[in-house]
Parts: structure tokens; sequence; C-alpha cells
């Protein structure tokens, strides 16, 4: 704000102030040019030593304690015995342990409609877990809809935190990309990592649900939560994805609740006449052989899968569940 | 000349703290708008901005108000019904608006109204009919519309509208059905409320509400395409009919010709005909009677009959009937 007029602004001032001014729009030029990210937020294209994998959380199979069946109405009941029959819970977390627990909270849906994993099931493992001497519990999804709305309205968000377990929303922090060895399709994408890079254990609980693309949705579905980044693209090769996230993830036990089925409609439905009462309980180390028998429950065979026998062909798990001599109780 | 430079330089102080109070309030905008991190606001389009969203909000019912809306297109619908996505994208799907509804008294009491806009009711009437749920109440005031135990389903022109309920409750039916009124008589639609296909299936025996309109892939053929189906009642056994308005007579004889052959590709035998008139047009495909024929610029026949006698009848009456209409719409 200098006077043109002013007497004592002579040519020496106008140009130091000049060249303060070029050194100011330089310093601000230079900066810019600095910060600036041509290529915007990393997409596809991180670097080999950035990769991550998640780590094998399996346990040591057990001959004959691979899979139980438990046929009942009471999922806590259901799943309690569905446990102990392989070997209690005791076998799948040790004292001092973090559980990971993966329902299926894809959708902002009532638990009545059955589109998610049932809020009293959760619970219930979170338990079971605590009781064994888990220090810690999450219990986490990487939903289809608003995650904050999933978790809310789908009443697992509640009735985990009452359970004690620490319920963990996905944010930008917790994607990190992976590679699958051998597969097709992840291949430097990103996956919901975060909660589950420290964890000791991790269980996976979903409900039997028709499918409109992959004809199914069960246990080795789930694991769609875990992709980030446009996932939808890989509906055009829906069996071969699920295939590779049973290749992805190698969780401690799956449990598969087809007490309450979704015949129609599926995955969303959308009311309680696509439901259809199978009284089942599933609990697995292999989830391909417990989708293998969830399919039954819908009226399917594993040929009708395609999914199945390609996860069973990268080794993921046995399509002949009845191989396995699956446990079989009533409660 | 002093107090001028005093002036000047308190000016230039004032509009230096005013710029940078500027710049800093705008950094803390920047830093609150990226941390408010929501993975479903990604490619979701504002619903405000949307004309139908502030109409549909006008049409909440008494005792209820309006939360979330959100506003879907064919590139993000998977963001919302998943696996569900393509049935919609592949019948001429445009826009779905979601808005979720709460009850002012109970907060346990809520539902999720969702509009898809699939630019046509024909396209609208395909969705809701092969969506439809076994043993539903039909809904007497409205062309294409049912209810379950829990929720509401109906096409309004160019739209197909459904709900989602927290729960199985009157109060939430009673205010679904007030939401449905109100569409029905505020949401303005074209003025084409007829399937002229529908009135060429005769009445004897129809099954009320049981026509489905296939756009694509009908009985797994890719060339077949728009594609009517009726269920009628003949004896004990519920036979499904089918017919396809094509452009001119020679394209329907080539989609009979290719569908025909299409089925003895896939295992079927061709078998002699009871009715003479059927010769060359019925096939044995697993133990269950299929007819295909062409008649004028139709296609029409008989899908999966268990008892061949009353499919061949059934054929009849329906050729018969088309030849009418045929005859009818030359004179």
């Amino acid at each position: 704000m200098t006077n043109p007029n002013d007497k004592n602004f002579n040519r020496r001032q106008l140009l130091t102030r000049a060249g303060k001014a070029g050194a100011s729009i330089a310093a601000a030029g230079t900066a810019s040019c600095l910060l600036y990210d041509a290529k915007g937020p990393p997409r596809h294209a991180v670097k080999a030593e950035q990769l991550v994998t998640l780590p094998d959380l399996s346990v040591p199979i057990v001959t004959g304690q691979t899979m139980s069946i438990v046929q009942g109405f009471d999922r806590k009941q259901t799943v309690t015995k569905a446990i102990e029959l392989l070997g209690g819970i005791e076998r799948f977390v040790k004292q001092g342990e973090t559980v990971a627990v993966k329902p299926n909270v894809a959708f902002a849906s009532p638990p009545m409609l059955g589109a998610t994993a049932q809020p009293e099931l959760v619970a219930e493992v979170v338990r079971l877990c605590y009781k064994a001497g888990a220090k810690q519990v999450i219990v986490t999804d990487n939903p289809i809809n608003d995650p904050a709305s999933c978790f809310t309205l789908s009443g697992i968000g509640k009735a985990a935190s009452q359970a004690g377990a620490k319920v963990i929303l996905p944010n930008s922090h917790h994607f990190r990309h992976t590679t699958l060895e051998g597969g097709k399709l992840i291949k430097n994408w990103p996956i919901f990592f975060g909660p589950f890079a420290r964890v000791d254990k991790l269980i996976g609980i979903s409900p039997v649900k028709h499918h409109a693309r992959a004809g199914a949705s069960m246990s080795m579905k789930n694991w769609y939560g875990l992709l980030g980044g446009r996932r939808n693209i890989f509906h055009q090769d829906i069996n071969t994805i699920i295939a590779e996230l049973s290749m992805m993830v190698k969780p401690t036990l799956v449990i598969l609740d087809g007490t309450e089925v979704m015949m129609t409609n599926g995955p969303t439905g959308g009311s309680v006449s696509d439901l259809k009462r199978t009284n089942t309980l599933i609990a697995s180390c292999d989830m391909v052989a417990a989708d293998s028998y969830g399919c039954t429950l819908l009226g399917l065979k594993v040929s009708d899968l395609p999914y199945l026998a390609k996860a069973k062909n990268a080794g993921a798990g046995n399509t002949n569940y009845e191989s396995l001599k699956p446990v079989l109780a009533t409660v | 000349m002093d107090s001028i430079k005093g002036k000047q330089k308190k000016l230039e102080s004032v509009v230096s703290i005013s710029l940078l109070s500027i710049l800093f309030l705008i950094a803390i905008v920047v830093f609150i708008r990226q941390s408010d991190y929501d993975m479903s606001r990604f490619g979701i389009e504002t619903a405000v901005s949307e004309p139908i969203t502030a109409k549909l909000r006008s049409l909440a019912p008494a005792g209820f108000e309006t939360l979330s809306e959100e506003v879907y297109h064919a590139d993000n619908l998977f963001e919302k019904i998943n696996g569900k996505a393509p049935l919609y994208i592949e019948s001429g799907f445009e826009k779905l608006f979601t808005q979720r509804l709460i009850n002012k008294d109970n907060e346990n009491l809520w539902m999720e109204l969702f509009v898809f806009d699939m630019a046509a009711l024909k396209n609208a009437f395909s969705v809701y009919s092969v969506q439809r749920r076994p043993g539903v109440e039909f809904l007497p005031d409205m062309q294409f519309g049912y209810r379950t135990t829990d929720s509401l389903y109906f096409v309004h022109g160019k739209y197909y509208v459904e709900f989602i309920a927290s729960s199985k409750s009157d109060e939430l039916f009673n205010a679904m059905m007030e939401v449905a009124h109100n569409i029905q008589t505020n949401l303005s639609v074209d003025k084409v409320t007829e399937i002229p296909e529908l009135t060429l299936f005769p009445q004897d025996d129809f099954v009320t509400g049981s026509p489905k309109l296939y756009l694509a892939s009908a009985f797994g053929f890719e060339g077949f395409t728009d594609i009517f189906t009726a269920q009628y009642k003949l004896g004990d056994e519920t036979i499904t009919a089918f017919l396809s308005r094509r452009p001119d007579p020679q394209d329907a004889r080539l989609v009979a010709k290719s569908y025909h052959k299409f089925l003895i590709e896939n295992g079927g035998v061709a078998k002699p005909a009871i009715t003479k008139a059927l010769e060359g047009k019925v096939i044995d495909f697993y133990d269950t009677t299929e007819i295909v024929s062409a008649t004028g610029p139709f296609v029409v026949g008989i899908h999966e009959a268990e008892n061949q006698q009353y499919a061949e009848k059934l054929a009849t009456i329906l050729i018969n009937k088309l030849s009418q209409a045929k005859a009818m719409s030359n004179d």
C-alpha cells in the first residue's frame, strides 16, 4: 500500500519491493510444484514392498473335528454346541489372544430380514471368545452400504459392544494393497487390512443367502467385505473372485448360520417372505466344506455354484464335506 | 506525512490479517471435510439436488419424519443392493431414490422406501414381476401391487416401489400404505398405464397376479427377450404359458426355431404331439413338456409342464387367441 506520489518512495525501494514480491511468488510456485501430486492417490500402482498379505490364522486340522452341523432354532445354543463339537472354543482361542470377528454386515437392514448376520449370534461368539481368555475381541466389516448405518440398523454394533467387543468401522487408513499369489483378479488391490493386521485369530460369521449374481452368499462370499476400491467390478467374474477370497483369507473358524435362510431375492431380500426356517448351524475350519453343505439348505448342489469347485481346485478346502465326517447334533 | 504512512501501515496490517484469517478458515473447513470419511458418499449423487427427493419427502406419513436420502445410478447401484443390481440395470434402470423414515415416538419403528426409476412401465413391471414373492396378498387398489406380512411392493408408472420395514408392525404397514397412496396420488407419471401383451393371455383358468415379464434371457436362453409368462390352473397342474411380440412374423418364426434348437441342444427330445396342429412343436425336456410355436408376430408356448395333455390344450387356446388378435389388428 504505497502512495505513488510519495516522494520518499524512490527507485531503489521500488526495485527492492518488486524483488521481494517476485521472490515470494517464486517460493510459493516452487512449493506448489514440490507438493503437487500429478498421479493422485495410488490406485493400482503400489510398489511391491508396500503390498500386504493377510496372516494365516487357521488352526491345525484335527481329524473328525473339522466341521459340525447342529440342528436347532436357538442360535446361542447351536453355536455353542457346534464349537464344542469341534473341541471347544479353547481349541481356537487361547489366553491373551486378540480375536477378530467378521460378521456379514453388508446392508443397512434390520436383522429380521436375514440380509446380515444375526446380532445374538455375533454376541454369543464374542462372549465365547472372552470366556476362552481372549484379551480383546474386535468386530468389524467393510459394508456395502454406509458402515455406521449398517452396524446400527443390523443391531450388530450394539450387540457386539454389549458383549464387550470393540466395534471397528472402516476408515481410509485401514486399506492397504495386496496381491494374491496365483490370483487372476486380486492384483495390487486395496483390502480392508488394518483391523486384521495384528490379530491372532479370525472368525467369520455369515447367514446362508440366495445371491442373484453368485447363486448363494455364505462363508466364502462373506470375505467380499474385505475388498476395497470399486469392488463391484468383480461381479463380472463372481465365481473367480469368491474362489480367490477363499485363497486370500485363512480364517480360524467360520460359522455359517442356516437357522433361517434367504431363499429368494438375495442378497438383500426385503421381506420375511424371502426366508425359510431350516434350523441348521454349521461351524467349520474348512469354509469350502461349510458352503458345500450350506448350499443344500438353499436346494442347490455343489455343481450349481462354480466357485466351490474353483476354491477346491485352488486348495482352499473340500467340497466333499461328507468325507470330513462332520459331527452332528441337535439341541 | 507520518500520519499518512501510519494509516497505510495500519490498513496493510488489517488486510493481511483478514486474508490470513480467511486462509486459516479455509484450511479448517478442508481439514474437517477430509476427516469426515464416509464410504457411502463416494460416487453417490446429492439426493437434495433431485426434485423427486423433495417430492418424496413431502409424502411422509403422519407421525413419521424423514432421515437419510440417497440417489443411485447404474454405476453405483451395487453400493446399495450389491448382487441384485444387474437385474435392474439389465431392465432399463435409470435411478434409485431411497428415503428412510422413522416414527417420531418410537425409534425402533422405521422403514426405508426404495423408488426405482425404470424409465418405462414395462421395465418397472418386469422387475416387479420377477421378484414377486409366492403366496402374497395382491392389493386391490393397485394395478400391480402386493403385500407380504411385513412389506409392500408396487408399480407406479415407470417407478417400481418397495419398502423394507424394521419389524412386523401394523403401525409401520399402515404408514407404508399411506406413503404408497401418496405416491400414487402425487407423483406424476406418463399416462401409459397398460401393458398390451398382458391382455392377450386367455382368462379361463388364469392364476391372478401370475404374469411375469422377462426382458432378457428367459428360461436361460439368451435369444429370449421380452417374454411374458402367465400361469394357469388346469386340474391339479399349474402350467406356465408364454408369449412374446416380435417385430414381424419372420422374426417370430426365427426366435421360435432358435429356442427349439436350444432345447434340443440342451438335452430336449422332440416328441409326437397329441394335437395335430402342434406336431413338431412339442419337446420332452427332462420329463417336462415344452411347446414353442410362432403365430403371426408372436412367439408362443408352454414351459416345463408336467402334463402334456394340459400343455397342448393351453397352447391351442393361447394360439387361437393370438390368431384372433392378429386378425383383428389386420382388420
